[in-house]
């Protein structure tokens, strides 16, 4: 690395060349010199940067030149030459988005020409998020993503995102692709990104063919620009806590209750009015113990802190981006922990004056530390152990609840470590062919080490293991004697393994990306042409291997020092290979820069298929007008940007499993003891489909968008609507049960989504020294079954029906409230259906039992009487809005972002007390009793009456919430300070992550991910940043 | 440079053309034409349905708890809350871990169908067809019987069923009960002649099982000639060569170190930390050696059970001269009684083991129903290995235990031998030698000479319940006997022992969770599922009754 900075710095040098010299200033929209603005004299590679007043002198060759002025944040110019001499140019703050560049689909295109949906999201706007994984920080960022965070725990903590919404039961996650080639995107360091591009509509997407039916993420990384180098530094410090944590009753409640629910089943008491004493007044804290299981075992303001250094500038000769990451995260308990080092450096060179060469390399290591006892469990024990249980002792030794330490799970179960280890490396060379102007060619070669998590190809956004190693080691626990004085304290078993057992594994993966492109563009008068052709072949190939052994009699975690008896090793390896194949192509056509037409697609081949079955091909369609550039409207002064814009267009998804087509039997471990050993086992796969394809989305969409009294306000709003077909769905309920096997999927599923999003923005200066901002993004989509596989049962009943619906509707039985004794007319305590007039078969009923109507009228309920009860967990309508103030150095922007048109369903823990042994949570204090006959919860009983846990509209909670997603309060020190300590640019400001949270859920966050509520919870972060600029 | 480039665009121009280059040969599969040319990768297939048979050494809630033979410990599962209340409908139907499932067990006779299949048409041996063929029948036999005993008549699939070719014919209709109980017993008969007496590898199919399983499925249908005879076979045929006999220690038979010895007939084999058993933490003591919880306690024999054991004497101590004294009541008992309960200051698992009242023991009947401590102040012994530690180590997959699970044993084909024998000729002498051989190897005296064949039927019954007690028979004897509706509609009760030593008062009570019901009308089979009949036309209204 030394060794290649050395050779950047040498390389900055620019070569002077004879020719005209041409100075100038270029300043902001208030008149202020911006310094180190990049001025490159265009197809020459060759530029100056202005200096700290925003002046500049540059040599240009001819007349003809035209000189391209960029700033980051600030909107490029390019003036020709001409006869000028002295430049006095206003770059204007890219806020107003009058023609901003845009990443597309293998390439760039100005705004003002696109004919595709297409949101972008700035890496500034994000670079500062408190947040390890950026996928976090994309909610409400920008119209049209759907996302939902299910886990806060540190290195898992990615947030699933959908484009637009679900348009399929397969796979729903967008291709996401970093500088041209599908990878891991999530762990990549924010500062290093320079734009996010989110490709919505066909327009955008079909040039991915196969990949690109749920919408494409492209991010682009940070690239150097001509012009002095600048060293940054960013790092803040922050201070994270749960959103919420949830909470159960106490030991007298936690008594009380289970007493209670014994009286209701005519046991006797669990607790004596000695115990509940006891309890209440807290004076035996070992014999009868209050504990708050879950706040006792976790930490509060845990530490997330990040830094970045890097380096950018170059001449016209090259230019070079250099970045260094780091952040530690640290988890709710003290063996949880994420610690991430980025590297980054991004090369460009013009090798001649047609040729550029450009490196790639982006390589990061990620350490994950977390108990041997999985984080799932710990919640699982955490949710169950009550507040009666000795979690801990006063001596601060660990108690145990059903055989099992919730404690000890934590902090003495060994460890697993899991270390990440990423290479993205990208070589490319493009050559401008000077006998066709406008034609130029460029080939990219791809290497990337472990892209994806190799046993989860299909989810780009999980997370990436190299080396893993967990140690499991014997959890001991105590119990107190509390028939002795002083009480005796003893170990009394083993929540673990008898002695440590030790795994370790590997997982490989590579990929490797082929590119070749031939790009022309050029004018001809009012005609502008564009011609983009790009081959494409891509392969990878993952390894697994892994081995374990048990009974150690030493405690140093290594393979070699475990038990040598063959029953105490075992080993496993397993590997995968893709193959993709690809040609497409985008074609533009643009007259007067007012009408414009584009059209792109892919002819697209993948492994995933039978051979015949592999090749499909998705071609798109694209109209743009722009109204703003006609006479009559020309003349109108407030609108300054005005384009109509509409597409059509196919895609296509691999929703399902590859290899599907095949007849194929798998091969397992350990499937029997035969003869006192054991044996392989081997099955027969889902019954093939040699006829499997991939799934066909056809995505129309229209848009309109503007800019309005010179970008006081800029708008944009589409108008979408998706068609999926051949939709991959296991047809299951055709096959009787008698079948005994799965069918392979077949392409016959149809699922339709329909929606708008709306995007505004403005930005005002009040005076010379305040200025505000606003803006704000809202999407819908609704999505429907057109077409899924149905048993008569379901499909014949029109409450039941899934067809129609949307996908994952909530159905189960209308609660109409509880019985009242009112409703017991012989006194008897029971609720005879001759009482009610209802058979609910679920088992003795009793007044404070959930009461359900009989929707068919037969008398009796049964799964006829289901009714569509709720939403799906996926919000329809997902929006932020974010207000923004500055005053001098002063400036202050809040991100608001919500999500409605969503239902949660809380089942067993999160809902019901006692469920298999566990605790109960304060929201379960509230219920009914003769004297509280509008409880929230049923009468209690020792274990949830299943009469009571019915699929029902009871357990439906409303999931809408509004949250404060970022809020950051920044102050820029005044240039004439930092100067004065050789700094450019100087910057401190307060933020946070979920800072305020409005839900009508109250015991979990409302981003709740699991129906029991045994989650790692959402984290809210509060952090101090500086940034600086040498 | 230039040139380099144009050919890697000539490269990638040609790659892209052709369709093989895509193939990818997935190497976690194998196809038809290697699993079937190779016996042992056949083999391999085979071992994959026997695995599937019945795991009932991972059971944390077994049949048992269905009757009143024990209780769970814990209150949420199925037992307690499903199949006790007969709160089950066609669409909530759930067993627990007991794999009567419907689905689970027609996955399992595809398995079959698709192995006799495929090696019948295989280029394999003879030899090999001859055999393992024969091993396949048995096993699809033996899931049909799981299937017959708990819906009734079924579906009878012996085909490898395939929608594309097969078109409307892959639903079939419900066969009688006496044409499946007909598929099964005549499978069995024709595959025993291909199997071997003894197995050449231990826990794999041998005539013994498939006449075992076909003397048992004759027993449950009551056609008791029929089963007399096929039992009489294995006792002449394979007793009196000696290839099966009673082992001679009852407790010991169970355990680990005689694993496959000559009382086993049919039966599940475990290897600790490979593919183990968890039954000892599952269903041991709860609370141990410290005050830990150790154990869950999942089966709680009942006061009722523990009244069956006989005194040593042999008389039940209903008998008056049983010598059997209330404020004793665990002393002169017989041996089996002594190696199944652990009943109040046993020693086990290391520790002395309290359930009574007043000393603060955790192990105390648990009347409030407030952890997992037994219910009814007795915990299991019986298939329990104390030299086992338990605790979270046995009760992670993949265990610790090591002893087998026995689906079929020979005690039990004495006792379907002498009961169809009675029930089809009377109290022979056979019937006699059947019983008090069983009797004898728990050195009690052999039955009273002289029984009429009611009260010989009484004796059998008694001591069936005694000797197959925990094993996961009972339930079906209660449902063959059709007493069902009587034994699982009342109380069961545990033991509260209250005052010390030597005054103890021991006063039953009913045990906490323990209320049982059961609908004459429409329990003795279960419903079929609601998803079968949905997804197979020719099930509907075919629904047994009552539901």
């Amino acid at each position: 690395m030394a060794l290649l900075l050395i050779f950047i710095f040498s390389a900055t040098d620019s070569i002077s060349q004879a020719g005209i010299t041409v100075r100038g200033t270029v300043s902001d929209d208030k008149g202020l010199g911006l310094p180190n603005v990049s001025i490159v004299v265009k197809r020459t590679g060759k530029g100056v940067t202005t200096n700290s007043s925003g002046s500049f002198t540059i040599d240009v060759p001819d007349e003809r030149s035209v000189l391209v002025f960029s700033y980051t944040g600030f909107t490029e110019q390019e003036i020709p030459v001409g006869k000028n001499r002295d430049f006095n140019v206003r770059l204007s703050g890219i806020e107003t988005r009058l023609d901003s560049v845009v990443v597309v689909a293998y390439g760039t295109q100005r705004k003002s020409s696109l004919t595709a949906s297409i949101s972008s999201i700035k890496g500034s706007d994000i670079a500062t998020q408190p947040v390890a994984n950026i996928s976090n920080s994309l909610a409400g960022r920008a119209a049209g993503i759907i996302s939902v965070q299910a886990t806060g725990e540190p290195g898992f903590d990615g947030s699933s995102i959908l484009i637009r919404g679900i348009s399929t039961t397969g796979n729903t996650q967008p291709l996401v692709v970093v500088d041209g080639v599908p990878r891991n995107y999530t762990q990549i360091d924010p500062n290093s990104i320079a734009t996010i591009s989110i490709l919505k509509d066909a327009a955008a997407v079909a040039p991915y063919g196969m990949a690109g039916a749920n919408g494409v993420i492209l991010i682009t990384t940070k690239h150097g620009k001509a012009g002095a180098s600048t060293l940054s530094y960013s790092g803040y410090v922050g201070w994270q806590n749960p959103t919420k944590l949830t909470e159960f009753v106490n030991a007298y409640e936690y008594a009380t209750m289970r007493n209670a629910a014994n009286a209701n089943v005519g046991a006797i008491p669990v607790y004596s009015d000695y115990d509940l004493q006891k309890f209440k007044d807290g004076s035996d804290p070992d014999g009868h113990p209050d504990h708050n299981v879950l706040k006792e075992l976790t930490n509060r303001n845990t530490l997330l802190t990040s830094h970045n250094l890097s380096l950018s500038g170059g001449s016209d000769k090259i230019r070079y981006f250099a970045g260094l990451g780091y952040l530690k995260q640290e988890g709710m308990w003290g063996t949880a922990s994420y610690n991430q080092y980025n590297l980054t450096a991004n090369i460009d060179a013009q090798a001649t004056n047609t040729t550029k060469v450009s490196l790639s390399l982006n390589g990061r290591v990620e350490d994950r530390n977390q108990s041997a006892v999985n984080t799932g469990f710990i919640f699982y024990q955490a949710f169950r152990t009550p507040a009666t249980a000795p979690l801990t002792f006063s001596n601060g030794l660990w108690g145990s609840y059903i055989g099992r330490t919730a404690y000890g799970n934590l902090h003495h179960s060994g460890y697993a470590k899991t270390v990440g280890y990423t290479m993205l490396n990208q070589f490319s060379i493009e050559q401008q062919l000077p006998f066709i102007k406008g034609l130029s060619i460029k080939a990219a070669v791809s290497y990337d080490f472990n892209p994806f998590n190799p046993t989860n190809a299909t989810n780009p956004g999980a997370a990436i293991t190299s080396l893993g190693r967990v140690w499991s080691t014997p959890i001991p626990f105590y119990n107190v004697d509390t028939s002795s004085r002083p009480y005796t304290y003893t170990l009394a078993g083993n929540d673990g393994p008898a002695k440590p057992v030790f795994n370790e594994y590997y997982n490989q993966s590579q990929a490797f990306t082929y590119q070749g492109f031939i790009n022309y563009n050029n004018q001809f008068g009012r005609h502008d042409i564009g011609l983009l052709v790009v081959l494409e072949a891509r392969n990878t190939k993952s390894t697994v291997f892994g081995a374990s052994r048990s009974n150690y009699s030493v405690s140093v975690p290594e393979l070699n020092n475990g038990s040598s008896n063959a029953t105490d090793i075992s080993n496993y390896g397993y590997s995968a290979e893709a193959k993709q194949k690809s040609m497409l192509y985008r074609i533009s056509y643009g007259f007067a820069n007012k009408y414009l037409f584009e059209t792109s697609g892919r002819y697209d081949g993948n492994y995933y298929f039978a051979p015949g079955k592999r090749y499909g091909f998705f071609p798109s369609f694209s109209l743009g007008w722009r109204l703003s550039e006609e006479d009559f409207i020309k003349n109108i002064s407030w609108i300054s940007n005005l384009k109509l814009r509409g597409s059509y267009g196919e895609s296509g998804a691999l929703a399902g499993s590859p290899f599907q087509y095949l007849s194929s039997y798998t091969l397992y471990g350990n499937a029997v003891i035969v003869n006192g050993t054991a044996s392989q086992g081997l099955y027969e796969n889902a019954e093939p489909n040699t006829s499997i394809t991939w799934e066909r989305a056809k995505k129309t969409d229209i848009g309109i968008e503007g800019v309005l009294w010179k970008g006081l306000l800029t708008f944009e709003a589409d108008y979408f609507s998706e068609k999926r077909d051949n939709m991959l769905f296991a047809p299951n309920v055709i096959v009787p049960a008698e079948y005994g096997i799965s069918l392979s999927q077949v392409n016959s599923g149809k699922m339709s989504n329909t929606g708008f999003e709306v995007t505004l923005g403005t930005n005002y200066s009040v005076t010379k020294d305040i200025r505000i901002g606003f803006s704000g993004n809202l999407t819908y989509a609704k999505n429907k079954l057109e077409k899924v596989f149905e048993t008569s049962s379901t499909f014949d009943n029109p409450n039941r029906r899934r067809t129609g619906r949307p996908l994952n509707t909530l159905f189960g039985y209308r609660a109409l409230g509880y019985f009242q004794e009112s409703d017991d007319a012989d006194g008897d305590g029971i609720i005879e259906p001759s009482e009610y007039g209802v058979s609910q078969p679920f088992g003795v009923l009793h007044p404070g039992d959930l009461k359900y109507e009989d929707t068919n009228k037969d008398g009796v309920i049964t799964p006829e009487d289901e009714v569509p009860i709720g939403k799906a967990a996926v919000p329809q309508i997902m929006y932020g809005f974010s207000p923004s103030i500055s005053y001098k150095g002063f400036d202050l922007a809040i991100l608001f972002q919500g999500a409605a048109g969503r239902d949660f369903y809380l089942t067993a823990t999160a809902a019901w007390p006692f469920v298999n042994g566990a605790s109960a949570t304060k929201e379960n204090l509230d219920y009914w009793t003769p004297e509280n006959p509008n409880a929230r919860n049923p009468r209690l009983t020792p274990t949830p009456a299943s009469n009571n846990t019915a699929n029902s509209s009871w357990w439906v909670r409303k999931g809408n919430y509004l949250r404060i997603k970022t809020g950051e309060l920044g102050y820029t020190v005044p240039v004439n300070i930092s100067r004065k300590a050789r700094i450019q640019a100087a910057r401190i400001y307060i933020s946070g992550q979920n800072l305020v949270t409005w839900s009508s859920i109250k015991n979990f966050d409302p981003e709740v991910s699991v129906s029991n509520g045994e989650y790692y919870p959402q984290q809210k972060v509060v952090t101090v940043g500086l940034n600086l600029n040498f | 440079m230039k040139s380099s480039i144009y050919i890697l665009f000539i490269i990638l121009g040609c790659a892209c053309k052709k369709d093989d280059s895509l193939n990818v040969i997935p190497r976690d599969r194998l196809s038809d034409a290697t699993v079937w040319t190779d016996p042992t990768t056949a083999d391999v297939f085979l071992n994959d349905i026997y695995g599937k048979l019945p795991d009932g050494n991972n059971w944390w809630d077994p049949m048992d708890n269905w009757t009143d033979n024990s209780v769970c410990g814990y209150s949420w599962p199925e037992s307690r809350n499903v199949i006790q209340q007969a709160a089950y409908t066609p669409s909530t139907l759930s067993f627990g871990l007991v794999p009567l499932d419907w689905r689970t067990n027609y996955a399992n006779i595809r398995k079959c169908n698709v192995f006799i299949k495929s090696v019948t048409e295989s280029e394999l041996t003879d030899e090999y067809k001859t055999s393992r063929l024969a091993e396949a029948r048995f096993l699809r036999a033996y899931f049909y019987h799981l299937l017959w005993m708990t819906y009734g008549g079924v579906p009878v699939v012996t085909d490898v069923l395939n929608s594309s070719e097969q078109g409307d014919a892959i639903f079939i209709a419900r066969s009688s009960s006496d044409e499946t109980l007909a598929f099964i017993t005549s499978e069995c008969e024709a595959v025993s002649a291909d199997l071997p007496d003894a197995p050449a590898q231990t826990g794999r199919a041998t005539k013994g099982a498939a006449w075992t399983l076909k003397g048992w499925c004759e027993l449950f249908a009551g056609k008791f000639s029929e089963s007399a005879a096929t039992n009489k076979k294995i006792i002449d045929e394979l007793g009196g060569a000696g290839v099966y006999s009673l082992f001679p220690d009852f407790g010991g038979f169970f355990m680990p170190e005689n694993n496959n010895n000559k009382e086993a007939i049919f039966y599940r084999q475990y290897l600790p930390r490979v593919l183990a058993g968890r039954l000892d933490s599952y269903l041991g003591p709860t609370f141990t050696k410290g005050g830990a919880e150790t154990s869950w306690g999942g089966m709680g024999p009942t006061q009722e059970m523990v009244d069956a054991y006989f005194m040593a004497n042999g008389k039940s101590i209903t008998d008056p001269g049983s010598g059997y004294d209330p404020q004793t009541p665990y002393a002169n008992r017989e041996k089996r009684f002594y190696q199944s309960i652990v009943y109040d200051g046993t020693w086990w698992y290391n520790d002395t083991i309290y359930t009574r009242q007043g000393m603060g023991s955790k192990n105390q009947i648990d009347l409030a129903d407030k952890d997992d401590a037994s219910n009814t102040g007795y915990y299991l012994r019986k298939r329990l290995n104390d030299k086992i530690t338990l605790g979270a180590d046995n009760w992670t997959p993949p265990g610790t235990s090591a002893q087998n699970y026995y689906y079929f044993r020979y005690a039990e084909v004495l006792l379907n031998y002498a009961e169809a024998q009675n029930e089809a000729v009377g109290p022979d002498a056979s019937v006699y030698n059947a019983i008090d051989a069983i009797r004898g190897r728990a050195d009690l005296p052999g039955l009273d000479p002289g029984l009429s064949q009611s009260q010989m039927r009484d004796a059998i019954r008694h001591e069936r319940r005694v000797e197959l007690a925990f094993e996961d028979k009972r339930y079906w004897d209660l449902i063959r006997w059709r007493t069902a509706h009587i034994v699982l509609n009342a109380p069961v009760h545990g033991i509260a022992i209250t005052g010390t030593p030597g005054t103890f008062t021991y006063t039953p009570v009913e045990v906490p969770g323990g209320n049982k019901k059961f609908f004459e009308n429409k329990n003795y089979l279960f419903p079929i599922p609601q998803y079968a009949i949905d997804q197979n036309p020719k099930l509907q209204g075919n629904q047994n009754p009552g539901y």
